[in-house]
């Protein structure tokens, strides 16, 4: 399936603006389309008894913003927010419906320009991240760039599986 | 095209509904002549509205319902039940075919031609019987007054003007324009000979005229026309039969071949055709759309505007969508004119005190007119349940009363959408399982009417509706022993009946096998109670066997703004809506600490309390500290909430936190403080259970 996408990309070849961003010394990107704009850290409220990657809500010019911690997301361990740290307000696709929500990231790096045929499928194994989150690998001089499936990253339906994730590990665990 | 066709729907469904509650009401006053005038001015106002819209099917029915109120109107006719019925089973056929104008769906083209029949059965029936009384009343009584619709009779005109019509000014045209006023027409000129140009003489009239009309009228009332013709013309009339036989689809192909022959009708072949078509005839659909929808066309303009004029004036019609804009910019503005008083605060200057003081009243008075215009009266749904009760009593055999109070009581026009189904669920149960049977009744040595009553009101910012029947109640020893039986509760424990009613609006729970030996059907109350949730509502039960049963609904006002208590529970802020707060006190911490029931004492009463630190996971605040605790009502119950301090009373614009947090329920939105901060606003309800259940999961483990 991922393969076919590809393909497909690879006859149409065309370039499209990406913004990749780190999260201690990994480097991920997604499409800027999807990004509509970059906050620095506001004052955070935290919503009591909610799961720990949900770090709360934000005054988002009156209207109320969730933000979610990226790094607690993808399994990193939670750090001190510095200079750099920054929320970008993305755009997700949910069941049809377009909500925004924040994602607190360790810095913004830069916005780049590639050809959508320069995507390389996503390793299907030995990745840290689950596989439907990484939507394709960009090679770039020493080092590889994760593109994001943002969507899927920041599905509010995930938070569902992530609690099964955890039930089927504990069963597993007592097996 | 599509636009206007939906306005015109809209525009339909409004009418039919006013058609509805004044049908109703003539049901019970069937003598109120100010409601069959209502009726009669709706249908004439739907029907032209359809035959502007081309919708001649439609037009054509309306305009025969039409007739029967005319003749009520008129004194002609007695309003009988059996019209009332014919009316009413029509309503619900005009309901289905405002949509399907074109009679596509077979089950309504069937439905049509019945109800026509039936509509037409009634028009003849009373001018069978009054000209069985007074035969000869008919042909005289057609006066002046008397609207067109009366009596249908086809006339043969043939108008001959004299050459020199002309001569003194007369127009024939004028004449027949005038003639065509009475009725349905079909007009076919004739010229006495084909003259070439040169003899031609503008001043002679070469032109004369057959028409054929079906006028309400009698004769007299086309001779009238002619009155001041006759000296000048040969005008000859003759009537052809005593029904509609311009709608009549033979006689008008008859008629418009001979039109395009140019040739002069044959008397006899007239007559006889008159007299063959005129037996047969069937109320048929209507044929000649083209000359009827004129007709109407020209009617419907000039009634429409005499009707509309006093609607126009009262109120406009707004997309709901505006209207959400505009109350979101209210918010905004409210939430802007937060941080301005702020603003003000922390710089004194005496000048923008002064503006912010206005801007303050303005935007308060602003948000009152904005979300009051949200409001609708509830009484545009109860007049919905009046069909309800009517229908589901006759079928029942239950004599009912169906009393509604407070109609004038305004809700959100959302919340009135959701609350529909639950409230007829409810009506229903009352009238199924609730009233009894009318000897039964009798019996018990109550009316034989049961009644069932809708009532509506305000109070604080929260809107009751109770519905309140005095059927034979609900035994709260059975649902006990049922909610025993299912394992809800064991057998000793102790409970108020409150809580024993509540059982009701457990899932699986059948209140018909309880209450009745008939086995209960549709959706449960457990649905009922699910809606009424959503819109933070609560419904309670009350009853008493023999006396009856109550079932009080609680609404808020408005879903999105809320005065509020704002509080300080380890550096975040919350909003507890002030509706439900009671009382405030100051307790020291220990009070608090290792309190192994979670009481205290205020003002020497046992208050349960909720330690929200503690519940909400943050650290818990040293002994020596003091908190406050805000007393809440929750139902019946009073519950202290603990929290830090009290910031102070705050308009609460709430806005929703989103789908990420749709498990963390007790905290029903978030609020935006004058300085840019999120305050949460705390759901009480939620949390009092919430801390219930913990409750009742650390005892049991």
């Amino acid at each position: 399936m991922k393969n076919e996408h590809h393909n497909d990309k690879h006859m149409n070849g065309e370039t499209k603006s990406f913004l990749s961003f780190k999260l201690g010394e990994e480097n991920f990107t997604v499409p800027v389309m999807k990004i509509m704009e970059i906050l620095e850290v506001p004052k955070i409220t935290r919503v009591p008894q909610s799961p720990n990657f949900l770090v709360g809500v934000i005054n988002l010019r009156g209207a109320v913003l969730p933000v979610i911690d990226t790094r607690i997301k993808f399994g990193m361990t939670p750090i001190e927010f510095t200079i750099n740290t920054c929320i970008l307000v993305v755009s997700i696709e949910v069941n049809e419906e377009i909500i925004e929500v924040g994602a607190l990231v360790d810095s913004v790096s830069e916005v780049f320009e590639l050809s959508t045929e320069d995507i390389k499928p996503a390793p299907t194994l030995a990745t840290r991240y689950r596989a439907d989150y990484v939507q394709g690998m960009i090679h770039e001089s020493d080092h590889f760039i994760m593109l994001l499936n943002i969507d899927k990253v920041f599905s509010s339906n995930d938070l569902e599986s992530i609690t099964e994730i955890k039930d089927n590990s504990q069963e597993e665990k007592n097996n | 095209m599509e636009e206007m066709k939906a306005t015109y729907i809209q525009e339909a469904n409004e009418l039919l509904e006013n058609l509805e509650s004044s049908l109703l009401s003539l049901e019970d006053n069937p003598n109120d002549t100010s409601n069959i005038e209502q009726v009669f001015r709706v249908m004439h106002t739907l029907k032209g509205n359809s035959s502007m819209f081309g919708l001649s099917k439609i037009a054509e029915f309306v305009h025969d319902l039409e007739t029967i109120y005319d003749k009520i109107r008129q004194g002609e006719m007695e309003l009988t039940k059996e019209i009332l019925n014919t009316t009413l089973a029509s309503f619900d056929h005009l309901n289905l075919i405002i949509i399907d104008s074109d009679l596509e769906d077979e089950k309504n083209k069937e439905n049509h031609v019945v109800l026509i029949h039936k509509i037409h059965g009634l028009i003849q029936g009373s001018t069978v019987s009054q000209a069985v009384v007074v035969p000869s009343e008919i042909a005289e009584n057609t006066n002046a007054t008397v609207i067109p619709d009366n009596v249908l009779r086809t006339y043969y005109v043939h108008f001959e003007p004299k050459t020199e019509f002309f001569l003194d000014g007369s127009n024939p045209l004028i004449l027949v324009a005038e003639l065509c006023q009475l009725g349905k027409y079909l007009v076919v000129p004739h010229f006495h000979k084909v003259i070439s140009i040169d003899d031609f003489n503008p001043t002679s009239c070469i032109t004369f005229w057959e028409i054929y009309i079906e006028s309400g009228g009698a004769k007299d009332k086309i001779d009238e026309v002619f009155v001041f013709a006759e000296s000048n013309a040969k005008i000859e009339v003759v009537e052809l039969t005593s029904s509609d036989l311009i709608s009549n689809k033979e006689f008008a192909e008859k008629v418009q071949e001979l039109k395009f022959k140019d040739q002069l009708i044959n008397r006899d072949v007239l007559f006889e055709l008159a007299a063959r078509l005129g037996k047969s005839i069937v109320p048929d659909l209507p044929i000649l759309p083209a000359i009827d929808a004129n007709e109407l066309l020209a009617e419907s303009k000039n009634t429409q505007k005499s009707e509309t004029k006093e609607k126009v004036v009262s109120s406009i019609r707004v997309s709901s969508d505006k209207l959400d804009e505009l109350m979101n910019l209210v918010s905004e503005l409210v939430t802007t004119q937060a941080s301005l008083t702020l603003y003000n605060q922390k710089n004194e200057t005496p000048e923008l005190e002064l503006i912010s003081e206005n801007i303050e009243k303005l935007s308060r008075r602003l948000r009152d007119i904005a979300f009051g215009m949200t409001l609708v009266p509830i009484n545009n749904m109860f007049s919905r349940f009046q069909r309800l009760v009517r229908d589901v009593s006759m079928a029942l055999n239950k004599e009912v009363q169906f009393v509604t109070e407070g109609g004038e009581t305004e809700l959100d026009k959302s919340i009135i959408e959701t609350l529909t189904d639950p409230l007829m669920h409810i009506i229903r149960n009352s009238l199924d399982h609730g009233l009894e049977l009318p000897d039964v009744r009798e019996r018990l040595g109550k009316p034989r009417k049961g009644t069932v009553k809708l009532k509506a009101f305000y109070s604080g910012i929260s809107v009751y509706i109770q519905i309140i029947d005095d059927g034979k109640g609900i035994d709260v020893n059975v649902i006990r022993e049922k909610a025993v039986s299912k394992g809800f509760i064991k057998s000793d424990d102790v409970l108020t009946d409150k809580e024993v009613f509540d059982f009701i609006f457990y899932p699986g729970f059948s209140t018909a096998a309880v209450v009745t030996d008939i086995s209960g059907r549709g959706v449960g109350m457990d649905v009922v109670k699910r809606n009424i949730s959503e819109l933070k509502g609560s419904i309670v039960v009350e009853s008493q066997v023999n006396i009856g049963t109550t079932l009080t609904i609680k609404l808020p006002l408005s879903l999105s703004i809320i005065d509020g208590l704002l509080v300080d529970v380890a550096n975040v802020y919350y909003i507890i809506p002030l509706s439900v707060v009671d009382k405030c006190y100051e307790v020291d911490n220990f009070e608090m600490m290792n309190n192994f029931n979670q009481l205290l004492v205020l003002d020497e009463k046992q208050v349960p309390f909720i330690n929200v630190r503690k519940e909400f996971g943050y650290e818990e605040m040293s002994n020596s500290e003091k908190s406050q605790i805000i007393v809440v009502s929750d139902a019946d119950r009073r519950v202290g909430i603990s929290v830090d301090h009290i910031v102070g009373e705050y308009q609460a614009v709430v806005k929703p936190i989103g789908k990420y947090y749709r498990n963390q329920d007790f905290i029903s939105g978030a609020t935006i403080l004058g300085d840019g901060s999120i305050a949460l606003v705390m759901d009480t309800h939620k949390i009092i259970d919430l801390y219930t259940e913990h409750a009742k999961f650390e005892l049991k483990s």
